[in-house]
């Protein structure tokens, strides 16, 4: 082959248009971070002085511009667990069924396509289905329960997306090696693909607790109350939530200007319980998939 | 009529005009191949001829396939493993296979091997030790993991994977043993040690390997079949094809001319 002719400093060229692109790319990558730690310092700074064992452990007191936030938190963890109650089993389950049994055919892209759409769907929708659905037609009133059901529903596309990506990552020849030693497809699944999906499906699970938990829209008509200070004694109880909380005290509230602190607090608690929530899916994650390697 | 039969008992693996199809794809053409007990079958062909096809036939993986069809019929034993009544996985109890790429499970080399008996119900727990222990040993690895039974899989090298792969296959005892070129993904030493491995298990199980190596086809097989465009060209004993080919496709691939 004849060498390449010289083509002047193309070369430099070259190098140059990389350096800048990759600049721009860095830069914006940057501002990504310096966006968010920026949300988070503002957050900080503005709610930490609200924060205290008081706030953290007792009821809003004075039209809610004094006191604590106890009860808003206790129902949030009380709507976490009761949709992941509902959510988790059907969403694996329909994962499982979406990647292992029925691949390819008409039924699961028809379920996929809907998963999909219902993941699109506005919180809000979610929320007056609920109410129309679980509050009204159910009769289970504002509760914990109907709120439980419309978050769960909501978390539901997540929860079988991530089962099912998690499924798919598992290379198909694990599945084979199984099956070539005469299990069944069951089997296959029970003993070499979930317990290998198991850390992404885990990871999966708690960023849709994550998500549940800052929800506002779907609980405004389901299930939480706007001052209700005691805590709740069954699943057809009404609780404070706080997302609506915040939402209360910021628009809505007796004093907005006494309550702001309180909502900076308030905000503070919501964000560092969705942090710890995440920092606990990746702990896990890596966990479970060192122990499902040398197990 | 009677020695027809009697010649058909002694056959371990008999496919009689089989067909496939992936989807419109006509990937196999009227293949007709027969398998005596004991025997070292290589199939030997360019990429996408049909012979990793056809060995998945025999297990019936190719099932796991949407959109796959098959016409003709496959005996292993003289039973026909397409016939409706069969179930899949009590045929892939009879008919093991070992796949190009080592697949251990993550879990301990104990249960690996065990993971056969495991779920096909055995639940002695001597039997299963004394099992897996024996089939480590017939697959040339004892000596490199009887330390350390209970460490992962993955810690194993390539090589080490592979045999602990075809201990899994060994432990639930098939009649046939189908190896999908076993060793295309390990280093020559390895490679060697499949292929020794190979020969000492002829004596016990029936073999069929797919390979890209002429040297490895002409080494451990007694019979090789050609494949070449989804038909088998010619199906003899390997000194036969290696030497003296009758079909001038044959003699060109396996000299290197294409392919």
């Amino acid at each position: 082959m004849t060498p390449i002719i010289n083509t002047g400093n193309i070369d430099r060229k070259k190098r140059i248009s990389q350096g800048v692109a990759f600049t721009i790319f860095k830069l914006m990558s940057y501002s990504v971070v310096a966006m968010l730690i920026l949300i988070l310092g503002f957050i900080v700074s503005k709610g930490i002085g609200a924060i205290s064992w008081d706030f953290l452990t007792k009821a809003p007191e004075e039209g809610m511009t004094k006191g604590g936030i106890f009860p808003a938190i206790v129902g949030t963890l009380c709507l976490v667990a009761g949709s992941s109650l509902f959510s988790f089993p059907i969403g694996i389950m329909s994962g499982i069924y979406m990647n292992e049994y029925a691949t390819g055919n008409k039924v699961a892209t028809f379920i996929r396509i809907m998963t999909n759409n219902l993941s699109g769907v506005p919180s809000v929708v979610f929320g007056l289905f609920g109410m129309s659905l679980f509050v009204n037609t159910m009769k289970f009133g504002d509760s914990i329960l109907a709120g439980s059901l419309t978050l769960g529903l909501l978390s539901l596309p997540l929860v079988i997306r991530t089962t099912e990506e998690s499924l798919k990552a598992i290379d198909n020849s694990y599945r084979e090696g199984s099956l070539a030693l005469g299990a069944t497809k069951l089997q296959t699944i029970q003993k070499v693909v979930l317990p290998m999906a198991f850390p992404n499906i885990i990871t999966g699970l708690i960023l849709s607790i994550g998500r549940v938990s800052g929800e506002t829209a779907p609980i405004l008509f389901t299930v939480a109350a706007y001052f209700l200070p005691k805590l709740p004694t069954s699943i057809f109880d009404q609780v404070m939530a706080l997302p609506y909380h915040l939402y209360v005290i910021s628009t809505s509230g007796t004093d907005i200007e006494a309550s702001r602190g309180i909502a900076y607090g308030t905000a503070l608690v919501l964000i560092v319980i969705v942090l710890i929530v995440n920092l606990l899916a990746n702990f896990l994650r890596n966990y479970f998939s060192k122990k499902v390697k040398t197990n | 009529m009677t020695s027809d039969i009697r010649h058909k008992k002694m056959l371990t693996i008999d496919a009689k005009n089989v067909d496939f199809y992936y989807s419109e794809f006509h990937a196999l053409k009227n293949i007709n191949i027969e398998v005596e007990k004991n025997k070292v079958v290589a199939l030997i062909g360019p990429s996408g001829c049909g012979k990793s096809t056809f060995l998945r036939l025999l297990n019936r993986m190719n099932d796991l396939i949407d959109g796959t069809r098959m016409t003709g019929s496959v005996l292993i034993e003289g039973k026909d493993i397409y016939a409706p009544n069969i179930h899949v996985d009590e045929l892939r109890k009879e008919v093991g296979m070992v796949f190009q790429k080592p697949n251990p499970f993550p879990k301990s080399i104990f249960e690996n091997v065990a993971y056969g008996l495991r779920v096909n119900g055995i639940k002695d727990k001597t039997f299963i030790e004394e099992r897996v222990i024996e089939s480590i040993k017939s697959a040339a690895l004892w000596n490199e993991v009887k330390d350390k039974l209970n460490k992962s899989a993955f810690a194993l090298s390539g090589g080490q994977q592979q045999r602990l792969c075809i201990a899994r296959a060994l432990a639930i005892s098939p009649k046939v043993l189908l190896m999908d070129e076993p060793a295309s993904a390990l280093d020559p030493i390895s490679t060697s040690k499949i292929e020794e491995l190979i020969y000492e298990l002829k004596k016990d199980y029936t073999i069929m390997i797919v390979t890209h190596n002429m040297q490895q086809a002409s080494r451990v097989s007694d019979k090789t079949a050609y494949f070449y465009l989804g038909e088998m060209i010619e199906y003899d004993d390997t000194i036969k094809i290696f030497t003296n080919p009758t079909e001038l496709s044959t003699q060109n691939y396996i000299t290197g001319r294409f392919g």
